[in-house]
């Protein structure tokens, strides 16, 4: 898998377009994934998704090949999801319409597995309580649980990709359960 | 052991931190006490609630999209890339541009006129009329002798190199030459002379 991305890559880096879609396959539903659970809805996501994409094509020149690419694109991505937060505040809801009077939330709108409708209520339910929780801790530790418990990252991956030593990084899992924890336990 | 200890006991064993010893210490802990038991449990279903988020999925031409805003390769930019991501070639091929060039220069930049070069001029007999340079027998040259545009006629000693550019080296049976004899007329010949003078001198740069 490294071997593959790392002439990737190269090949990226020398202007080759065809290995950079190659790249964009195989890292954008995780970028997005990180995104989407970082601000918490659809078309922002997709937009820090495009954005992350964009600032690694332009700063390809500038990435060192003895460091993972997935440690480089997940800085990039998580540094502009804590940008975009500064700027503004997640203050949209998975249950408002995507456009105004079709009855469409943006729940209609995230692909799941075909489920029966029960199942899919207490899904949705389910979902709708952990984005909740997840957007009620502070970006700091947002992000290091997203790369832990839904990236399924290793502490040294995360600790190389906030450039925090593995100390902070525990600490921050520490108090983000047991936030989580608190936000979660009525379930 | 503390309650309020165990907490961080289950934070390292949730974290795999923890060695053999410190499980058994947390699994007979957690068997005594209810309040720990109802902590851990819950810290596990947050993380399992978390784990479980459903994983979406970014829009079918999301791909597309990205690459329609990459920015147009130039053939500038083509070039300027290559050039940065293969400095040595592109110095080997900067060097051999100025190189040949050089050699070139020295190739065409000739006049006709008889040249000699040598660390003991005097000694030779310089023959213009029919543009040779003879070595007389029992005299010693010490070094190279470079003739352009003329033979040489080696009767005597030379310990180096005799070479004759645009001419010819006729050596008599009674000359001694330590180095070699060249008879350059091509202008084949006289890169390769160059280049090998350039590694001549070269070589005792190198270790």
């Amino acid at each position: 898998m490294d071997f593959v991305e790392k002439r990737l890559t190269q090949r990226a880096k020398r202007g080759d377009r065809e290995a950079f879609a190659e790249l964009i396959e195989i890292y954008k539903d995780k970028i997005f994934q990180l995104a989407y659970r970082m601000v918490g809805n659809r078309q922002d996501a997709e937009d820090i998704a495009q954005e992350t994409f964009l600032r690694v094509y332009a700063n390809l020149h500038s990435y060192d090949d003895s460091y993972k690419f997935s440690t480089w694109i997940y800085r990039i991505a998580t540094n502009l999801c804590i940008d975009r937060g500064r700027k503004k505040r997640p203050d949209f809801s998975l249950d408002e319409e995507t456009e105004p009077g079709q009855g469409l939330d943006w729940y209609s709108r995230l692909s799941s597995n075909e489920r029966t409708p029960e199942d899919k209520v207490v899904t949705q339910e389910l979902q709708e309580t952990v984005q909740d929780a997840l957007s009620h801790l502070q970006p700091k530790y947002r992000s290091i649980m997203i790369l832990r418990y839904i990236e399924d990252l290793s502490l040294q991956e995360i600790s190389d990709i906030v450039k925090l030593p593995i100390t902070t990084i525990k600490t921050r899992i520490h108090r983000g359960r047991e936030a989580l924890r608190s936000k979660l336990r009525l379930m | 052991m503390e309650c309020r200890d165990m907490i961080c006991l289950i934070h390292e064993y949730l974290d795999g931190d923890t060695d053999e010893l410190a499980n058994l210490q947390l699994q007979t802990h957690i068997q005594s006490c209810v309040n720990c038991r109802q902590h851990m449990h819950e810290l596990q279903r947050a993380i399992a609630f978390v784990q479980s988020a459903s994983h979406i999925h970014v829009s079918s031409d999301f791909t597309a999209r990205v690459l329609a805003q990459l920015p147009a390769p130039t053939k500038a930019n083509l070039l300027s890339g290559w050039l940065r991501n293969h400095p040595f070639l592109t110095a080997a091929a900067v060097f051999l541009f100025l190189m040949t060039g050089s050699v070139f220069n020295s190739w065409f930049d000739r006049d006709d006129t008889l040249q000699v070069s040598s660390a003991n001029l005097d000694k030779l007999k310089i023959d213009r009329e029919r543009n040779v340079v003879v070595v007389p027998a029992g005299t010693n040259i010490n070094g190279d002798l470079v003739v352009r545009n003329g033979n040489v006629d080696v009767q005597g000693h030379v310990t180096g190199n005799v070479v004759a550019i645009e001419g010819k080296v006729f050596v008599a049976s009674t000359a001694q030459v330590v180095g070699n004899t060249e008879s350059i007329e091509a202008i084949v010949d006289w890169i390769w002379y160059e280049v090998k003078n350039i590694g001549n001198d070269l070589l005792p740069i190198l270790p």
